[in-house]
């Protein structure tokens, strides 16, 4: 719809008035042949109840309809209008083809969005200033932020529950496999492609640990010390089929060729340091997992990995 | 925005019609009837060398909160004998008020649409059919009747001694004033067919 003829310095030819709304047009378009002209929102309007032009009554449809001609727009662009939010306090005159640009920084604009200055910082419509209270509106902003806590909270337990169910799922499929791969090769490789994936995933979840004394290593660990480490371990998610191999390697009489004495430690403890070592949680103890140390010598390394003890000195 | 459209335009509307000149040749008036424009009075002068000459006719004009999307509502609150316009209601059958209507018409072209048709009745396309066919089958009764209506209602000129005695006859008998003219203007003035149909 056009803007009001009365909003403008002077008079205005009638030539640039919208024969629909009688406002200065505006974003005009014209009729194909007749070449009238109306405001775009003015002519839309009434094509759709009428396809014909409202002046001369010749067929025309919304597809026909053309931008009208630069000497046209050149002379509605310039005509000066005042400012929307006049009655506002705005005093500004604009040609009418910056109008927009005003509009979008004018001072006056009841809407214009202010920061809150009494501490709550919200951006508010100015006119909405005076009745605004920082208290019922922070109020309400949590109260939504605890109705959306609230869903996420479901959705969590609902994706716990899934969770649970697929990991029921997945190790009744890894029983299975286990079952199959006694009979069929492909099976196994299969099996074990997807048992050395687990444990790069569980070895990427745990943190890379420091050992700054290895002179602080037990290698004989009694019974009791081995249950409490090897709980630890399935507390962490090691793969069940490693962790009784795992443990295994955790005493001396097990270790390599290179681990298995005081004296064959001694000789090799410069190469301690060439170790990749995982800490296990909470515990003075690292896992040295074959499948991240290749570079280790093989008397000095064990499937499917070593587990190491200390009494302190883990980081 | 319908609406604000509505209102922006009969106002200036209204005040082309305050400066045309055909106001300044007293042919049509408007007056506003309340604030927001919605309703207005308009006024015709009967067209010269028509059975309305000399009279004043007042219309009713309803603005539609879609005007000028749709046509403004009128109808004639003076009653009028004429093939196109209901003698009971002031109904009036004119297609720009319908489905010709455009939105690029005013509330002066209207006024002036109505004029014409006060001056050149379509009785082919009549609102009224017992008008219409009184205009057919026989124009002079038609317009002594219409001219009897228009210096009863309209303030025009010359009344109609004939058409008085006749209508008084009526009253007599407790006819109301204006059922009895109707009656008799629908019979050719003929009292004894009025009568019978009054009665019947």
């Amino acid at each position: 719809m056009g803007f009001d003829v009365t909003r403008f310095e002077g008079e205005v030819d009638e030539e640039l008035v919208c024969p629909i709304c009688s406002g200065v047009l505006e974003d005009p378009l014209q009729a194909p042949t007749c070449e009238h002209a109306f405001c775009r929102a003015c002519i839309i309007e009434w094509i759709s109840r009428q396809p014909t032009c409202p002046i001369d009554r010749q067929t025309i449809t919304s597809a026909q309809l053309r931008p009208v001609p630069r000497i046209l727009r050149n002379l509605l662009s310039r005509l000066c209008i005042v400012c929307d939010n006049a009655s506002y306090g705005c005093s500004a005159m604009i040609k009418l083809d910056s109008l927009a640009t005003h509009l979008a920084e004018c001072e006056h604009n009841p809407k214009r969005p202010v920061p809150c200055e009494q501490g709550c910082g919200l951006i508010i419509p100015m006119d909405e200033l005076k009745d605004h209270n920082c208290v019922r509106e922070m109020r309400s902003v949590i109260h939504t932020q605890q109705q959306k806590m609230a869903d996420f909270q479901k959705e969590l337990a609902e994706c716990r529950f899934t969770i649970t169910e697929l990991k029921r799922e997945v190790h009744l499929v890894k029983e299975f496999m286990r079952a199959m791969r006694v009979s069929n090769p492909a099976m196994r490789s299969l099996a074990d492609e997807m048992e050395r994936d687990e444990v790069i995933q569980w070895s990427n979840s745990l943190t890379r640990a420091r050992v700054t004394r290895w002179g602080g290593m037990i290698s004989t660990p009694d019974d009791l010390l081995q249950a409490m480490i090897k709980r630890s371990l399935r507390d962490s998610g090691c793969p069940l089929n490693i962790v009784d191999d795992l443990m295994e390697n955790c005493h001396e009489r097990s270790w390599p060729p290179g681990l298995n004495s005081l004296e064959t430690r001694q000789n090799n403890r410069r190469q301690y340091e060439n170790y990749v070592c995982k800490r296990i949680p909470g515990k003075q103890a690292v896992v040295v997992l074959a499948c991240e140390n290749p570079h280790i010598n093989e008397d000095m390394m064990a499937e499917p990995g070593l587990v190491m003890i200390f009494a302190h000195g883990v980081e | 925005m319908a609406n604000n459209i509505a209102a922006q335009r009969i106002q200036r509307e209204f005040k082309e019609v305050i400066k045309s000149d055909e106001v300044a040749k007293c042919a049509i008036r408007v007056e506003l009837v309340n604030d927001n424009y919605t309703e207005l009075k308009g006024e015709i002068a009967g067209p010269p060398d028509t059975p309305y000459e000399g009279g004043n006719f007042v219309l009713e004009i309803k603005v539609p909160e879609t005007y000028p999307f749709n046509p403004p509502k009128v109808r004639f609150i003076t009653k009028i004998w004429h093939p196109n316009i209901s003698s009971v209601t002031g109904a009036i059958c004119l297609d720009i008020l319908r489905d010709q209507w455009a939105a690029a018409m005013t509330l002066r072209t209207v006024l002036l649409s109505l004029q014409a048709l006060m001056a050149a009745a379509e009785p082919d396309d009549p609102q009224d059919a017992v008008v219409a066919k009184q205009y057919k089958d026989d124009q002079e009764m038609f317009r002594l009747t219409a001219k009897h209506w228009t210096a009863k209602y309209a303030g025009g000129p010359g009344g109609n001694p004939d058409f008085e005695m006749k209508i008084r006859r009526l009253t007599d008998m407790g006819v109301e004033e204006d059922q009895a003219r109707v009656a008799l203007s629908s019979y050719n003035w003929d009292l004894e067919r009025a009568t019978e149909q009054l009665f019947s």
